[in-house]
């Protein structure tokens, strides 16, 4: 009997870190599933999607202070994201594939600097904190994580669907085609950089509504939570799970968190200082993007003919 | 005239670091991510020839920039070339350097932590020019970043090897016809590049702190020296970066200094806009 009551006890315990765990992997799944429209199916290099993430979060919440409905001010976040994708998207489109990589990384760190000093809008280093949760009135607070986590499992699966539909249907079709060979569809008069546009910005806007989840499930957005490497935790989290490909991306997500926090208790057994131990997580991020990239481009759920072969 | 002191010391670190960015882009054609931190690498070499071995620092700059040549070539040997035999896109590539970017920084924060530091030697007050004061170490930054570009000059206009990379930046697959052996000018070309970029980093510790992510925000303003510059083009690229470290301080005339950072990128986004193949073009 105390072996069982035993048990359940560890479970009582483990079960919220293990809501926790479900729940920041299908934020990042979001997150990443909008990068994989941009880089997996339509071949663009977006090393800046942290700064989508953090416009939503942003918006989101700020507009939730100053009294907007939590609605409106969601669809603000998103809507205000895929508007930026559209601005770098001019610049950056109709030219080489890497300068919208440069473009995209130099705006995130622009926007980070914004963030941390113009306080009489973002409060600064300090951060935003206070702002509503959805239905935080209904739910009791101690259920609340798990109700977050159903909402964003249901989140997460209708966007995967619309995203599988929207890649089956004639419009992914182009984007596919203008990530293998962009002169085949532009001689078939479609309008590529149009194109291009339109998945930066759906991808963008994707981002955005990752970020005011996100900030939903911490209670507090501040510069610190868009650091660069955000970005590419979403690309390890695509290349793990296979470049263009959706159910992979997901699986790339829950990979790359239950990897993250095995590696928070292993840390409570290595002799290393917290910085050390946060290097060290950046080395391994940088050598599995090196490595995958080198001998196992795919990744573990993509397929090779899937994979972006030309510039 | 304060700021154009300042913006001189840091155009003329911007074009040193840009150089071998910009060579290599157009070689290899590819943009390397990872530049920024051989840049920081070589600072944090030579640091600790400096400090913790207690030589001189004319011992580091020449330890620093062997230091970070050796590393680049074995990144060389170990990915690039295999790479290029596996006819990896340029995209594939991009994001190799990326995360070669993340290991190097991280290895710096891992081993030195992520506090600034600064080199042992003794502060000297500043001169007085003209109202403004320029301080020794700026006058050593300009001074050897103009003497190494002379150097490279000399090098590119006179010399078999240096026409060879220029030949290879131009077209690759005429050089590989006419005879040139790519891979050994290829490696040389990594020399070069890094060799330059080692120097601005150790002459970049001089005037600003060092810390893991100096080289990472060089990267933005290096970037934006190479576009302006025309990618492959080391006399625009030289011209970009005086532009950038100019525009950079002067523009704290007018904006919080905080925004130093985002000049560049501002910068960088006219010029993809109205002339993308740069405007320097014509610095040949």
């Amino acid at each position: 009997m105390t072996g069982l009551t035993g048990s359940a006890g560890c479970f009582d315990a483990i079960l919220p870190y293990i809501v926790t765990i479900l729940l920041i992997s299908s934020i990042y799944a979001i997150f990443a599933l909008g990068l994989n429209l941009e880089w997996g199916f339509t071949g663009l290099l977006n090393f800046g999607h942290v700064a989508f993430f953090a416009i939503g979060a942003y918006t989101t919440v700020l507009l939730d202070l100053w009294g907007c409905p939590l609605v409106l001010s969601i669809i603000a976040g998103v809507a205000l994201a895929g508007f930026f994708g559209f601005l770098l998207g001019i610049p950056t489109l109709r030219l080489r594939a890497d300068y919208l990589a440069i473009v995209t990384i130099g705006f995130s760190e622009v926007l980070r600097f914004i963030l941390l000093n113009e306080e009489w809008l973002t409060r600064g280093p300090f951060g935003v904190y206070g702002f509503e949760r959805p239905f935080q009135d209904v739910i009791p607070y101690q259920y609340y994580n798990t109700f977050l986590l159903i909402l964003y499992v249901a989140i997460l699966v209708a966007i995967y669907a619309s995203l599988e539909r929207l890649m089956h249907s004639p419009w992914g079709r182009v984007l596919k085609s203008i990530r293998e060979d962009e002169s085949v569809p532009s001689a078939l008069g479609k309008n590529v950089f149009w194109y291009k546009i339109q998945s930066l910005m759906l991808g963008s806007a994707i981002a955005g509504l990752a970020g005011a989840l996100l900030a939903f499930y911490l209670q507090y957005v501040s510069p610190a939570t868009f650091k660069p490497i955000e970005t590419f935790h979403a690309w390890i989290i695509i290349i793990l799970g296979g470049t263009a490909s959706n159910r992979g991306t997901i699986v790339g997500a829950l990979i790359l968190w239950t990897f993250f926090s095995g590696t928070k208790f292993i840390s409570r057994l290595v002799p290393l200082e917290s910085h050390q131990m946060g290097a060290f997580r950046m080395i391994v991020i940088g050598l599995l993007l090196m490595l995958l990239m080198m001998y196992k481009p795919e990744g573990i759920f993509g397929k090779k003919e899937e994979l972006a072969l030309s510039d | 005239m304060q700021l154009i002191i300042n913006g001189l010391v840091i155009g003329s670190i911007i074009a040193l670091t840009a150089i071998g960015l910009s060579m290599i882009y157009k070689t290899l054609n590819f943009v390397n991510f990872a530049h920024g931190d051989f840049v920081a690498f070589a600072a944090y070499i030579a640091l600790l020839t400096n400090v913790a071995l207690g030589m001189n620092l004319a011992v580091a700059f020449a330890v620093a920039i062997l230091a970070t040549v050796a590393l680049g070539v074995v990144v060389e040997k170990l990915v690039w070339m295999p790479m290029r035999r596996k006819n990896a896109t340029q995209t594939t590539l991009i994001i190799i350097s990326i995360g070669l970017a993340l290991v190097l920084r991280n290895i710096l924060i891992f081993v030195w932590g992520g506090d600034t530091q600064s080199y042992n030697i003794p502060v000297r007050r500043g001169f007085d020019f003209f109202g403004a004061v320029i301080t020794p170490n700026q006058i050593l930054v300009i001074v050897t970043a103009f003497f190494l570009m002379f150097l490279l000059h000399h090098l590119l206009s006179r010399t078999k090897i240096g026409k060879a990379m220029r030949a290879l930046s131009d077209n690759v697959d005429l050089a590989r016809i006419s005879g040139i052996d790519t891979d050994r000018v290829i490696l040389r070309t990594w020399v070069i590049g890094l060799g330059l970029a080692a120097a601005g980093g150790v002459l970049y510790g001089l005037v600003t702190a060092i810390r893991p992510s100096m080289g990472w925000f060089l990267l933005l303003p290096m970037f934006a020296a190479v576009i302006l510059g025309g990618i492959g083009n080391p006399y625009g690229t030289i011209a970009g970066g005086m532009v950038i470290g100019l525009s950079q301080e002067l523009s704290t005339a007018v904006l919080p200094t905080e925004y130093k950072f985002a000049v560049s990128f501002i910068v960088m986004t006219i010029v993809l806009l109205i002339k993308p193949e740069g405007i320097f073009g014509w610095v040949r």
